[in-house]
């Protein structure tokens, strides 16, 4: 007889994310009414919620949408739209049961046919298809029962299939075996599609057959007892800063996405206006390409790793709104590795630096920058690099283009040698996105790393939580002894509300559902 | 004119030829392209190709080339990557708005700059002509996106009179029309009032010295009544001219203007489109847009065969 474990809600007892720790108005009253609008600043590439990891899509898509598991306020995957799953003890078979009486926006019942036929589309086309690549097969015994079949062992199914990046959303039969981007919004998420006007808003409207799960007793990160009492959430896409701001003074706006640092500064008396701190919100990094050039010798990346000061990128690139944190996983999360050791890296050493160079025969080679002008974190992390990596003694050519034009020269094997890159979702998620990035054919220092490869090869197939922590310590210790990337801090965002939205707490996504007008 | 018409119209074939095959070069050398943007930053290169298979972007160019063209001459401008919708659809949602700001806007900098360059013309070289003139100057040096925010915080963030952003229809509202439309246009208005303004005075200067006009003076007319009837009639074909120019600007000026004022017009599509990589809508885009300048400068053409009988004759 297989052992089986259950990992359902409370089982782990993961410490969460250190996410600002903001009152749940339990016993407060909800009141129904009112259009809230939101604004965010960039449109979606999409709002196909299985086919984008675009941020924007997911503050649209979290609010119609749900997954069989999602993620708790600490970021731990947590049941939704399943009850629990029991997984084999050989970690081959997991089986989910379904919550009963869930109804799709179309008032039809959701079934496991529902659930496979997802799962199934998500294996073709979805953002983090990979994830489902070690399944074998999506078996439907009855009505209210997926099980997953495994290929292969990954222990990480779960933190993959409850990840927001792209969700695992789950949608009618009828709808999955449509193409990417062409699919009906039919989900089962406390908000239904209204309209969507491309580079103006996206409304949704109150869906009033929403059946919240009553295993919890409130909202929980993007799980919980969901309570939409809104009638209407208007996400407005406005990539104007100042604009967005001065809506929000005016009241025309109720919640913003993001506000600036320095605008929350000025706003800090005005009693109209709620700010809230995420902090963490994403890693500050700088990418190097261990392939070609100059970096491509581990001396010179060393050597670059001394003379940078992590801390002056980060307090100008954030506005003063980071915390040093050499860790490539958030503090107080599961797989955290330690920082033991690795606070000599936040401080600069121009002589190692330089000495570094000469040892490694430096003779001025253009070192090429690379940066988009779009995200102030990637712009100011690029400059204020290369201005420290001149000072060290390096020739540096920072290269500004717009982002596509960035993310298209960064999959290529030549031609730059940093890249600023603000990492979001992926630490958040957990260790799997992180050492991916770096892992497989085309990681993102562009030369695969033996040890690398092997830390992403534990981390998928180590069925012991230590030993996939022991996995992700390695690989952090390879990052800093190889200098294959360097991280600079930890980042934050701000979020805003005028003051008569009341219960609202700050996340990944402004989470419409369990807030309400005063 | 009918014959006029009809030259004009064939001679924009050429022009729309050009602008499209120029555009549709650029799409191929900029890098970048829509997969990756729908992909997500930290895609890998392998998640980016396969994207790219799955909307079909891995065909040659020359092969999108040819079917973008075989639609065009079937009337279809291709259908948007991003947006799930064909492209002619996707302008003709977004025309309203962007030719609701660009009229309004052109209308109010004729409405103010005309007669300010005819009081200057009326007071050359004393104070009203160097106060005009000056205001002019200022308003054609100001950009219009600094122009909107400052608008924004006055009007909307101090005052509270309009609305900082959004658009509502004419159909569904029209008060809330000219209240969301007032801002953009507004400052776009500014930047177009100076060069209207410092056209018709030097040209209505010019007019002023003729001898019609010194006849209409000896006839007894007021100085008002000859430099509205009898000077302007005149000037209007150098007025006209900047005007259809001042189209053309505003039409660029709403890509900025929209997206200050968060806008849903065919600026903020194209600009979308650009940053994403969406090249059927840029393709597209570009196309009606260069149609519609190509139209407006036909209306010049044909306004000043009415404005001046003596262009009538030579046509």
């Amino acid at each position: 007889m297989l052992r089986r474990r259950t990992f359902a809600k409370g089982i782990t007892a993961a410490a969460a994310l250190p996410l600002p720790a903001i009152a749940q108005s339990v016993g407060q009253q909800g009141r129904k009414g009112g259009d809230v609008i939101v604004a965010m600043t960039a449109a979606p590439p999409t709002i196909d919620a299985m086919a984008t990891t675009a941020q924007a899509a997911r503050n649209i898509s979290m609010h119609m949408f749900e997954s069989l598991y999602t993620r708790d306020e600490g970021a731990n995957p947590k049941p939704e739209l399943a009850e629990g799953v029991d997984i084999a003890a050989d970690g081959m078979t997991y089986t989910f049961k379904l919550r009963g009486g869930v109804k799709f926006h179309n008032g039809k019942t959701m079934t496991s046919a529902d659930a496979k036929a997802s799962m199934e589309r998500y294996a073709k086309l979805g953002g983090s298809k990979d994830a489902l690549k070690a399944v074998a097969a999506f078996e439907t015994p009855n009505a209210s029962t997926l099980v997953l079949k495994m290929g292969s062992i990954f222990p990480g199914l779960i933190e993959a299939i409850s990840s927001p990046r792209a969700p695992f959303v789950i949608v009618p039969e009828e709808e999955c075996g449509k193409a990417l981007g062409q699919i009906g919004n039919i989900g089962t998420g406390p908000f239904q599609f209204g309209e969507y006007k491309p580079d103006s808003h996206v409304r949704m409207t109150r869906y009033d057959g929403y059946a919240p799960n009553t295993a919890y007793d409130k909202r929980d990160g993007f799980t919980g007892k969901k309570t939409a009492y809104f009638d209407s959430v208007t996400i407005r896409i406005m990539p104007e800063a100042g604009a967005r701001t001065a809506g929000l003074q005016t009241g025309e706006l109720h919640v913003l996405e993001t506000l600036d640092v320095a605008a929350a500064k000025r706003l800090k008396d005005d009693k109209g206006v709620k700010t809230y701190t995420m902090m963490p919100w994403a890693f500050l990094t700088l990418m190097m390409n261990n392939n070609w050039g100059l970096t491509a010798n581990p001396a010179i990346r060393k050597a670059i790793q001394a003379a940078l000061e992590v801390e002056e990128i980060a307090a100008i690139a954030s506005d003063g709104l980071y915390r040093l944190d050499p860790s490539w996983q958030y503090p107080g999360t599961n797989y955290f590795p330690g920082v033991d050791g690795l606070d000599v890296y936040m401080k600069p050493n121009q002589a190692k630096a330089k000495a570094g160079l000469a040892a490694a025969g430096y003779k001025g080679e253009e070192l090429q920058v690379i940066c988009d002008s779009s995200i102030k974190w990637h712009l100011d992390s690029g400059t204020v690099a290369a201005q420290q990596l001149r000072a060290a003694g390096f020739t540096v050519k920072l290269n500004v283009m717009d982002w596509p034009t960035v993310n298209a020269a960064r999959v290529k094997p030549e031609g730059w040698n940093l890249w600023p890159l603000a990492m979001g979702i992926e630490p958040y998620e957990g260790p799997y996105n992180v050492v991916g990035f770096f892992a497989g054919s085309l990681p993102v220092q562009i030369k695969p790393d033996a040890v690398i490869e092997d830390c992403n090869k534990r981390l998928a197939t180590q069925l012991k939580l230590e030993d996939r922590k022991a996995a992700v310590k390695m690989f952090q210790d390879r990052l800093y002894d190889q200098a294959i990337a360097v991280k600079v801090a930890d980042i934050g965002v701000i979020q805003a509300t005028r003051s008569n939205v009341m219960n609202y707490a700050p996340y990944r996504t402004q989470r419409m559902w369990d807030c309400w007008f005063a | 004119m009918l014959r006029l018409i009809i030259l004009r119209l064939l001679a924009a074939v050429p022009v729309l030829l050009v602008v499209s095959l120029i555009t549709f070069g650029l799409t191929l050398l900029v890098p970048g392209d829509i997969a990756s943007e729908m992909a997500g930053p930290t895609a890998t290169a392998a998640d980016v190709q396969r994207v790219r298979v799955e909307l079909g972007l891995d065909q040659p160019p020359l092969a999108r080339m040819v079917q973008w063209y075989g639609g065009v001459l079937r009337g279809d401008l291709g259908r948007s990557i991003l947006l799930n919708q064909s492209v002619g659809q996707a302008v003709l949602e977004r025309l309203p708005v962007t030719l609701s700001l660009t009229f309004v806007a052109l209308a109010l900098a004729c409405l103010i700059g005309i007669p300010a360059g005819l009081l200057a013309a009326a007071k050359a070289r004393r104070w009203p002509d160097q106060v005009t003139m000056a205001s002019a100057m200022v308003g054609l040096s100001v950009p219009d996106f600094w122009l909107g925010l400052v608008f924004i915080w006055v009007f909307g963030v101090q005052l509270h009179w309009l609305p900082t952003g959004g658009f509502v229809a004419p159909s569904v509202d029209f008060v809330g029309w000219l209240r969301s439309i007032a801002l953009p246009a507004g400052s776009l208005a500014l930047t177009q009032l100076g060069p209207i303004a410092r056209m018709t005075r030097s040209a209505a200067l010019e007019v002023a010295g003729s001898d019609f006009i010194r006849t209409a003076r000896a006839k007894g007319l007021t100085e008002p009544r000859v430099f509205t009837r009898h000077v302007l009639a005149g000037a209007m074909v150098p007025i006209l001219t900047v005007v259809g120019i001042g189209f053309g600007l505003s039409l660029g000026g709403a890509l900025v203007v929209e997206q200050v004022f968060s806008l849903p017009g065919v600026g903020r599509l194209v600009i979308g489109a650009v940053l994403r990589r969406d090249w059927p809508v840029i393709q597209g885009g570009l196309l009606l847009t260069t149609c519609i300048f190509v139209l407006v400068n036909l209306l010049v053409d044909l306004l000043y065969l009415w404005v001046d009988p003596r262009l009538r004759e030579t046509a």
